[in-house]
């Protein structure tokens, strides 16, 4: 395998703290957020991050396809979970410590909940407003409501991140500046 | 008895911090503390050291530990009481157990008890459980209404409106699913009970109890105050009993779909997907029987709990009392076991060696790799025939030094095994299945200190630098013969360590389970019996400078791998 060129762009607005892992070809969109610890590894196809997401300590994200692994806006990835889907839309919450396979793309306003596996062998898509829970993983569908006031405090979440985050880490800016 | 004082307890704390916490789960929590802490017979590996308490039999030693039936006559350190009165060790199952407080374990709400019946046994405040999940449920008002362009539009501090619903933050779950929302997001338990108390189930209880409250005048009353009054109850007095006409009859009942009726069957005949039927879990915290669509799930009042206070059985002297703040976690009297007799603990050297080389194997795999993979690995268990060593770990917990001396309950097999039917079971039984052997003298333990009372770690964590289980074990490979595998092993600070025997034998089956006495002597502090104002005078009045104190143990080491296995596993 050709060795991983190394290519980071990053938003002026988003905040990217300095000890984070990232390897590949990245690009993180406007508002995002990476914690400290936290891995973005590109190892075979570029990844692209939209905006406003929130990435946590130790959350891994790996894109393993050679296609480019696309993550929509507003999405959660909280402390130690790890990802590989192919695609992720909006508004999603990857949980603490949950896992979810190459094999699984990922719609909208999806809960993948603590500790959840999602590690299918074949191929499977996550509907728009599934949530999956509890130790056996099990899964049904969110009636939507409430989500006004989700987003609401996602976003709410986001800024105080922006305020504080630069207080007390040094920020990664991309290769254009 | 020399006890460790309550007051002493520092800042810092000592080394009991872990026992305390188990007796609080103990005592607080009103569902699990029946299963709690009991390891489920045969799925638990580990070997383990279990303690006697006799109210189950009438003799002070225990029962034989291969009956399944001496099960219950041990217990887990932690969850036993030590009655200063009696001297003598009490469980969980003997002791007389009377409620202090119902308190809701999520808003923490003491419930005086007039109002417990009233409200069902479940928090009348906004305290709710999912239907779906069981996690707590929270009040939320509906999102203002969606732009027309479909686009999420958020609102900067949205302010939500009525109706408001219960939402599930785990599951996702609300109670608008199944059409219940509030104009207010306050008294929503009074609106819920109304629903509760309407149930066809629940009209029906309230007319049983109608019609049998004449015939129970004062019952109730005098089984609540004093359960020996019960068996005053003359069933004479209320022999004109008339017929009991029930609300709903049982056929109206079954076709509304709750009893396992002919609805029932249509409804499961047209089942599309599983997830349609409520599953047991869900269904059996609600108080009445529920329909098992998963759509007729009700938002729950979460069950209250209760802190308890026990009492010793034969003197009724109050062995633990829970402070009644449902906030606090202490105790105004805590006599556990575990601040007066040794805690034991046993490991097998052998074992935790392979396991601690199935850990580092595993170690460099993915995390992915389950750990029970490594369970009934190759070193964990024990062949028939062979002989290994085991460790015991002996804990002081009083302030002073104790003397201690082990020994192993004789097994009369023969008696044991007579009542077994098949025939050739017991012709192999007869002999013994393993032979253990234990220090034969006694031996000192050090007093208990607090952690800063020691002067360098030299003196807390001992010299040896054999801490870990796997150089404990290596250590044994190594020198083989030459270092001993009975006797006292290693002492630090309050702890030691003692090693023992088992010989197998060559056509043994079943489990490594011995009954240990262990016989202790210690100090005693209170020459005179000053405290025992209630009369009762205790076994020796002159002050003994030393006592003994001597108990039961049951030592499980594990399964005993057979040779027939032993030849099955290397021809596969
Ligand atoms: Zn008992
Ligand atoms: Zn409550
Ligand atoms: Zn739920
Ligand atoms: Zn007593």
């Amino acid at each position: 395998m050709a060795p991983i060129r190394d290519k980071f762009t990053i938003h002026s607005k988003a905040i990217v703290c300095q000890d984070v892992e990232l390897k590949g070809d990245i690009t993180i969109g406007s508002g995002t957020i990476v914690h400290p610890k936290a891995t973005i590894f590109a190892i075979a196809g570029p990844i692209v991050i939209g905006s406003s997401c929130i990435i946590e300590e130790g959350a891994i994200i790996v894109n393993r396809r050679k296609e480019v692994m696309r993550i929509g806006d507003d999405n959660l990835f909280e402390i130690g979970c790890r990802i590989e889907s192919p695609t992720v839309g909006d508004f999603n919450t990857i949980s603490t410590r949950a896992r979810v396979h190459h094999t699984v793309r990922i719609g909208s306003y999806c809960v993948v909940g603590a500790g959840c596996l999602l590690v299918p062998t074949e191929d499977e898509i996550l509907d728009d407003y599934t949530v999956v829970y509890g130790p056996a993983a099990e899964r049904r569908k969110w009636s939507g409501r409430g989500k006004v006031q989700e987003a609401d405090l996602r976003r709410k979440h986001a800024e105080y991140l922006r305020e504080m985050l630069p207080k007390f880490n040094r920020l990664r800016r991309g290769d254009g500046t | 008895m020399l006890k460790r004082s309550e007051d002493e307890d520092g800042p810092g704390r000592g080394p009991h911090d872990l026992r305390d916490a188990s007796t609080c789960q103990d005592v607080l929590s009103l569902s699990i503390s029946s299963t709690a802490g009991y390891p489920v017979g045969g799925t638990e590996m580990a070997p383990s050291v279990q303690y006697h308490c006799a109210c189950l039999s009438s003799s002070p030693a225990p029962p034989p530990p291969h009956l399944p039936s001496s099960s219950s006559s041990f217990h887990p350190l932690h969850t036993l009481f030590f009655c200063e009165e009696c001297d003598a060790v009490r469980c969980n199952r003997c002791v007389a157990v009377e409620v202090s407080t119902y308190y809701c374990p999520n808003c923490l709400f003491e419930v005086p008890s007039a109002s417990v019946r009233a409200e069902k046994n479940r928090c009348a405040r906004n305290c709710f459980m999912c239907p779906n999940c069981r996690n707590t449920l929270s009040v939320v008002p509906s999102d203002p209404p969606e732009n027309s362009d479909g686009r999420l539009t958020v609102p900067i501090s949205a302010v939500g409106e009525p109706p408001f619903f219960l939402y599930c933050n785990h599951c996702r779950w609300d109670s608008a699913e199944v059409g219940i929302t509030f104009e207010k997001p306050t008294g929503l338990a009074a609106q819920l009970q109304k629903f509760e108390d309407s149930a066809p189930d629940s009209l029906e209880f309230d007319r049983l109890k109608e019609h049998f409250e004449p015939f129970i005048p004062a019952a109730s009353a005098a089984l609540a105050r004093d359960i020996p009054g019960v068996s005053k109850y003359n069933p004479s007095q209320g022999d004109e009993m008339t017929e009991y006409r029930s609300r709903v009859d049982i056929a109206t009942a079954s076709r509304m779909g709750t009893g396992g009726g002919d609805a029932d069957v249509e409804y499961m005949r047209h089942l599309e997907t599983v997830s349609e039927v409520a599953s047991l879990n869900q269904r059996w915290t609600s108080s009445w029987a529920t329909s098992f669509q998963a759509r007729d799930l009700k938002p729950l009042r979460i069950p209250l709990h209760s802190k308890r206070s026990k009492r010793c059985p034969a003197c009724t002297h109050i062995l633990i009392k829970p402070e009644q703040k449902a906030q606090s976690v202490r105790y105004k009297i805590k006599l556990v076991a575990a601040n007066y007799l040794p805690a034991i603990t046993v490991t097998l050297p052998h074992a935790q060696q392979a396991q601690a080389e199935a850990a580092r194997r595993s170690l460099g795999k993915s995390t992915a790799a389950a750990p029970e993979d490594d369970r009934g690995g190759s070193g964990v268990g024990m062949h028939a025939g062979k002989t290994y060593p085991f460790h015991l770990a002996l804990t002081n917990p009083l302030y002073d030094p104790i003397q201690v001396r082990l020994s192993v309950q004789r097994m009369h097999v023969s008696t044991a095994t007579t009542t077994s039917a098949d025939g050739s079971a017991t012709e192999k039984a007869r002999r013994p299945p393993f032979a253990v052997s234990l220090p034969t003298s006694s031996f000192p333990i050090a007093a208990f200190a607090e952690a800063w009372e020691y002067e360098d770690d030299e003196d807390m964590f001992g010299v040896d630098d054999d801490e870990v289980g796997a150089g404990r074990g290596g250590r044994e490979k190594d020198g083989r013969g030459k270092v001993k595998t009975v006797g006292v092993l290693e002492k630090r600070a309050n702890v030691t360590v003692v090693g023992g025997e088992v010989v197998i034998g060559k056509e043994a089956r079943g489990a490594v389970k011995f009954n240990m006495l262990v016989s202790y002597t210690y100090r005693s502090d209170d020459p005179a019996p000053s405290e025992g104002n209630d009369g009762s005078p205790t076994k020796s009045t002159k002050p003994p400078e030393i006592k003994t104190f001597a108990f039961y143990t049951v030592v499980d080491l594990g399964l005993i791998i057979p040779r027939e296995d032993v030849r099955l596993d290397s021809e596969s």
